[in-house]
């Protein structure tokens, strides 16, 4: 005589459909594993190249530098001193030029980090013909004539010359914004790919649970009835799915950043993540478990549609 | 063609129904049938007569191939899933296979009609508890359907059928796998529903159960329903007759 009992567990209320106990179910938590993984590493990529371009505006944004080239001769004090000057002539000129708030030399030390980089560590930079960089300030709002500043101080001082970032920086923001676009049609893919998956397993386990649905029709069941036992059970999926992406890819996230910061002296060293984007990473499984409810639910509904 | 005795309003309403699958021939042919409230009838017919076809159209599973039919007052081609649903709920079938949900428990498969129209739990285990009792089957109550026999599903079926207290209880026979003492039972417990008002159709080859219990007969023959009434069918038993 078999153990009756032996077997039975409560069935919460209103999922009469067994959609734990099947192959589907673990199919759909690892494509939302996956998903999310990739989700979560590509937004992150997204926000970081925001922050980086946000980064950029804000410290160029206002300021323009200006660069004395230095002269070339054989008596090397000689060629210094003469830098030096035509260093001070563009600082003269530039403090009587409206608008601009601060003009600021960079000091050696600064300059030694800027090429360390290339050249390495302990190079006396006296010894090299570097240009001299004067950083300047501008006043918010400040109404400059770049075109007549650079000829104006050109005249000044025949070794400056002016950047005003801008051109640079504008390719730099299209590399930047061809990046972005990109990460944006993954992150795309990803939705559509993992929508898609949700659709065509929930479809096949309407199939395998097809006598089911018919009899909880027949006590009385509407649609919705079916469509939120689905929609909570692929919900729950969407949630252990997500959490188990985003565990992976968080330290992954963090690997990837290690790189970048390795890059020392490099663009993408000012690429990070801010709280609020540690939150939109974070809060992925939840959206996850959001998307693949509401999908489940109106793929039920649709397909619910064909019959009686 | 039924008529309605008592100028009673109609429970299902067909006319010129037909019913076919796919491409193939009709199984059904202009189907007259007017069922009253409160009315029982026995339904016969050989096998493959059609009368699973027409309880499934009776119970709303299928809609007519042709022709129009109406159930509790509402035509079935105007009337949306919603409204259907609503409809399905004053309906209470018994299958012949039973179709329980073999991973649930006899409570729960008992509790569905009740937890689908969204009814308060506690009251949901006071009424199964309660129909279970009456069906025998208490000590069974949390048992998985798949271990119970034959006649215990059945039971849990029927119990299922009724729980809702249904105005339209279809059942397609109903006492097949249930032991002799069981199934006068059972039938009592449709004519007392029938004595509340709900009407009954059961399909039954049980030529025992039409002469027990002398209620009309729609009887299917060559595509098309006919009706008998009890005094032809105490004749018919004279001559030897078989309506299955």
């Amino acid at each position: 005589m078999p153990n009756r009992k032996a077997k039975y567990v409560y069935t919460p209320r209103k999922q009469e459909i067994p959609l734990q106990s099947n192959n589907t179910s673990l199919f759909t938590q690892v494509i939302i594993a996956i998903a999310v993984f990739i989700f979560a590493v590509t937004l992150s990529g997204v926000l970081s190249i925001n922050s980086m371009i946000q980064t950029w505006n804000q410290s160029i944004l206002g300021s323009l530098t200006v660069q004395i080239m230095p002269v070339n001769d054989a008596d090397r004090e000689k060629a210094q001193a003469e830098t030096l000057a035509y260093q001070e002539r563009a600082i003269d000129y530039l403090k009587n030029v409206k608008g601009i708030a601060k003009i600021s030399v960079l000091p050696d030390s600064q300059l030694q980090k800027l090429i360390e980089p290339w050249l390495g560590d302990g190079v006396d930079i006296s010894s090299l013909p570097i240009p001299r960089i004067i950083d300047i300030k501008l006043e918010p709002g400040a109404k400059i004539n770049f075109v007549q500043l650079a000829q104006d101080l050109a005249k000044a001082s025949p070794q400056a010359s002016v950047d005003n970032h801008k051109l640079w920086l504008n390719k730099l923001i299209d590399f930047a914004d061809g990046l972005k676009a990109l990460a944006m049609t993954i992150l795309f893919l990803v939705i559509t790919i993992t929508s898609g998956a949700i659709f065509y397993t929930t479809q096949t386990s309407m199939g395998m649970y097809k006598d089911i649905i018919e009899i909880l029709h027949t006590m009385g069941a509407k649609d919705a009835y079916v469509a939120q036992q689905y929609a909570k059970r692929m919900a729950f999926f969407g949630l252990i799915g997500g959490l188990i992406g985003l565990f992976l890819a968080i330290p992954t996230i963090f690997f990837i950043a290690s790189l970048a910061q390795q890059i020392k002296g490099g663009i993408i060293s000012e690429a990070h993540l801010s709280f609020g984007d540690w939150l939109l990473i974070t809060s992925l499984p939840f959206e996850a478990c959001i998307i693949s409810g509401i999908t489940a639910y109106y793929t039920v509904k649709k397909t619910l549609q064909k019959m009686l | 063609m039924i008529a309605k005795p008592n100028n009673t309003p109609a429970i299902i309403e067909m006319n010129n129904v037909g019913i076919r699958y796919g491409q193939g021939p009709e199984i059904l042919s202009d189907i007259k049938l007017s069922l009253s409230k409160g009315s029982f009838h026995f339904l016969t017919g050989k096998s493959g007569a059609g009368k699973t076809s027409l309880l499934s159209m009776m119970y709303l599973a299928q809609k007519p191939s042709r022709g129009t039919m109406s159930v509790f007052g509402s035509n079935i081609n105007f009337t949306n899933r919603d409204n259907l649903a609503m409809l399905r709920r004053k309906i209470g079938v018994v299958f012949q296979d039973f179709r329980l949900l073999e991973h649930l428990s006899a409570f729960d498969n008992v509790a569905l009609p009740l937890r689908v129209c969204g009814m308060d739990e506690r009251e949901v285990r006071q009424r199964v508890t309660e129909l279970l009792s009456w069906v025998e089957l208490d000590q069974h109550m949390m048992d998985m359907t798949s271990t119970l026999s034959g006649g215990e599903k059945q039971r849990i079926a029927i119990a299922r059928a009724v729980i809702n207290r249904p105005e339209l209880l279809l059942a397609d026979e109903p006492t097949g796998n249930v032991d002799n003492d069981i199934a006068p039972k059972l039938m009592k417990l449709f004519v007392e529903l029938n004595k509340l008002g709900t009407t009954v159709v059961i399909a039954t080859h049980s030529e025992k159960l039409i002469t027990d219990f002398k209620y009309p007969i729609l009887h299917l023959q060559n595509r098309a329903l006919h009706i008998r009434y009890p005094s032809d069918i105490s004749s018919l038993s004279r001559t030897g007759g078989k309506y299955a």
